[in-house]
């Protein structure tokens, strides 16, 4: 008896340990939230610059609408970001990490063309679906090559950009007779970027001299100097500006890097030139350069600015849920940029139902997307590449303390200030 | 060339003057923008020579202590609106306060290791300033404008800036102040006897580690005066100060060790070839190359000279 009652109870601890252990695993599961896998898209941003940190920003705005609209696929989506600290041996090392040891489903990001040169031979290596949204040097395209057919590229490559601005100006001078760009003068920072500028500008001079290009129905002349970046040690522009001011010309652009803007306009200031149109074209410009009085008539070529959000509702969201998310507003064309990165990605997948890599790439080849940058995204074959997202870039002006778009004429918020003198 | 002794020094100048008239007739607005940026390559080298010439200490972080005057300076105007003049003195007092500290905490330990472990520690400081203020203020510019610092005056006909005189006015006025602290004070006097002999000065009684602490945050101090009064003309960004380290160590070089007089002329000269060279259409690229290599002829100069006594 004793036994059977041994037995029973030896039993009665079994059912109630087997009962436990299920009901340990079953908690366990729904603390940890056992769900799918989520969907992995890998950045690589330079996180210590502005554009780095703004991208990032957004993109985690985008994931998370993502997430609370139920995520892709019943998947929900996560954002890896590596810090490629604008060094091009870093940028392609996250490569190889974000591949082999985050295992993500798709590269995005990026920001600088020396960066993204590195990582294209590791991206040739996954050949996972990459959308990159930097770099603007054709030689990337070079890098690329016309076979990778897994390989999407969002912003417009540098011969794109000056093919637009031309466009641009061409426009505007149509729509505003009084509006002369014929005579060009082009400061650049004596470095590559700003050399590669002045080489890009004389060709097309030299094409508009035979009336072909961009420029052919506006340019008749064309000079240039060089100077030294403040970034580099310069600052002082004051020789190379009176070269320009003994020029005259109708359209005065300077192409060198944020740390000019400021001591650049108020150098022009100082002197008293006033040249009727004053464009700069840096790749980015300073923490609130539009509240300094000096920048008011100031030109720009970019891919968005903030008024955009009265005439576009999506670039009203984007600028909306930005600033509810993160406290601080957008500032450079890099926000929303990141946001269009993933979005476009989501998009696609909704389109292909899949995630076979086929599928979705004829999927991202198919749709358009309205982006907040305000433009449409349809993807379309570059000189070199199958996938080029945007071709054009905008031009902008600060107004009374707000960058404003004043071309395209679609997305224009506000009508040129002219003439840019004081 | 730009040795103390007082005749080489009259003759110097002398010769600097028939330059500067000359190119003043050829092209007055290099002669302008060659004085007003010398002044301030002086102004900014004063404080690395005189830690160089009292400690024997190369401070690699130079620049970024200028850089972080001049976000002392940003920080003033952006968040209590403070005009960055009136803010002079007390980015100078804070400057002042942040180089003792770092002597204290760093370069006081090194002074008797050599000059390799002092290289690399004052290196180190410039790359954890630098490396801070870019994770504080990313990359991005900032800029502090008032519309003083862009007026302009026309004389004869030339018109130019003015605000930048203001350079030439603290470097002569921090260079007759050295002087007079130098020579006529005790602890300027002490500070001399250090920066001769340091052991002598320690035997016949001088605190030398009080006048190594003084030194270094004078200097530094000198440093945020300069930061301040540039700001107005810079975009500030985390490496704005860095390319000063290496034009105050060529100064330094070209003026001799503890020729605080040569330092102005140093500056002056090298602005003024600078300036010249940069109205000199296609001549931006080429200035920094005059201006190394001047440096390269005066030091080369002067080794000969001295190899022949």
């Amino acid at each position: 008896m004793e036994e059977l009652y041994k037995r029973e109870d030896d039993l009665t601890v079994k059912r109630i340990s087997l009962v436990s252990v299920v009901l340990l695993i079953v908690m366990t599961m729904s603390v940890v939230g056992f769900t799918a896998e989520p969907i992995k898209f890998g950045a690589v941003n330079p996180l210590g610059d502005i554009t780095g940190f703004q991208t990032t920003r957004a993109m985690e705005l985008a994931i998370k609408e993502i997430n609370e609209a139920g995520g892709l696929l019943g998947r929900p989506v996560e954002l890896i970001v590596v810090d490629d600290e604008m060094r091009p041996e870093i940028g392609a090392a996250a490569i190889d990490r974000l591949a082999t040891v985050d295992h993500v489903d798709f590269f995005v990001g990026g920001m600088g063309s020396g960066v993204h040169l590195a990582q294209v031979p590791t991206l040739k290596k996954y050949e996972k679906i990459t959308v990159w949204m930097g770099g603007a040097s054709h030689q990337i395209e070079l890098a690329v090559g016309p076979d990778a057919d897994w390989y999407f590229h969002l912003h417009p490559w540098d011969y794109q950009q000056g093919a637009s601005y031309g466009q641009g100006w061409t426009d505007i001078a149509q729509a505003h007779p009084e509006i002369s760009a014929s005579r060009i003068f082009l400061a650049h920072e004596e470095g590559a970027f700003g050399t590669d500028s002045y080489k890009a500008y004389v060709t097309l001079a030299e094409a508009a001299a035979e009336g072909e290009g961009p420029y052919g129905q506006i340019l008749n002349e064309f000079a240039g100097a060089s100077f030294t970046s403040a970034l580099l040690g310069g600052g002082d522009y004051r020789a190379m500006l009176r070269q320009a001011m003994t020029y005259d010309p109708d359209l005065f652009i300077w192409a060198g890097y944020d740390a000019d803007a400021v001591p650049m306009v108020a150098q022009v200031m100082e002197l008293g030139f006033e040249p009727p149109l004053y464009v700069g074209a840096p790749p980015g410009w300073p923490a609130d350069f539009g509240k300094n009085p000096l920048s008011n008539g100031v030109i720009l070529y970019g891919m968005w600015a903030p008024a955009l959000k009265e005439v576009s509702p999506v670039s009203e969201h984007f600028w909306n849920e930005y600033i509810k998310m993160h406290g601080h507003e957008p500032a450079t064309y890099f926000a929303p940029l990141g946001y269009t990165n993933i979005m476009f990605i989501a998009e696609a997948i909704k389109a292909a139902g899949t995630l076979e890599k086929d599928a979705l790439i004829e999927a991202m080849r198919t749709i358009e997307y309205e982006s907040p940058i305000g433009a449409v995204l349809k993807i379309a074959p570059s000189n070199i590449i199958s996938n080029q997202g945007f071709t054009s870039q905008k031009i902008l002006q600060y107004i009374n303390g707000e960058q404003h778009v004043i071309w395209p004429f679609d997305y224009a918020t506000s009508e040129i200030k002219y003439p840019f003198g004081r | 060339m730009l040795a103390a002794g007082s005749k080489r020094q009259f003759i110097y100048i002398a010769a600097l003057v028939v330059v500067a008239i000359v190119i003043g007739i050829w092209e007055p607005h290099a002669l302008v923008y060659g004085v007003q940026r010398g002044s301030l390559y002086a102004v900014i080298a004063l404080p690395l020579a005189l830690i160089l010439g009292i400690l024997g200490v190369l401070n690699l972080a130079h620049g970024e202590f200028l850089t972080v005057g001049l976000y002392a300076s940003y920080i003033l105007f952006n968040n209590f609106g403070t005009d960055p003049l009136r803010a002079t003195i007390p980015v100078t007092l804070i400057l002042a306060a942040i180089g003792i500290a770092v002597y204290l905490l760093t370069v006081k330990h090194v002074l008797k290791a050599g000059h390799l472990s002092q290289l690399l520690i004052t290196f180190g400081i410039s790359l954890v300033l630098s490396e801070l203020i870019k994770s504080i203020y990313t990359t991005q510019p900032r800029s502090v404008f008032t519309t003083y610092s862009y007026s302009s005056t026309t004389v004869a006909g030339v018109r130019f800036g003015t605000y930048e005189f203001l350079y030439l006015l603290v470097a002569v006025a921090v260079l007759v102040s050295l002087q007079l602290f130098l020579k006529k004070t005790r602890l300027g006097q002490a500070t001399f006897a250090v920066g001769q002999n340091p052991r002598g000065a320690a035997i016949v009684g001088i605190n030398v580690s009080f006048v190594y602490l003084f030194v270094f945050g004078l200097s530094i101090a000198i440093v945020g005066l300069a930061s301040a009064i540039m700001v107005p003309r810079v975009a500030i960004f985390p490496g704005a100060g860095t390319p000063y380290t290496m034009k105050s160590f060529a100064l330094s070089a070209m003026a001799g060790l503890g020729n605080l007089n040569g330092i102005l002329l140093a500056g002056l000269t090298l602005g003024i070839f600078e300036a010249v060279v940069n109205a000199i259409p296609g001549g931006s690229g080429w200035s920094d190359v005059v201006f190394f290599g001047v440096l390269i002829v005066v030091i080369m100069t002067r080794a000969i000279r001295e190899g022949r006594r």
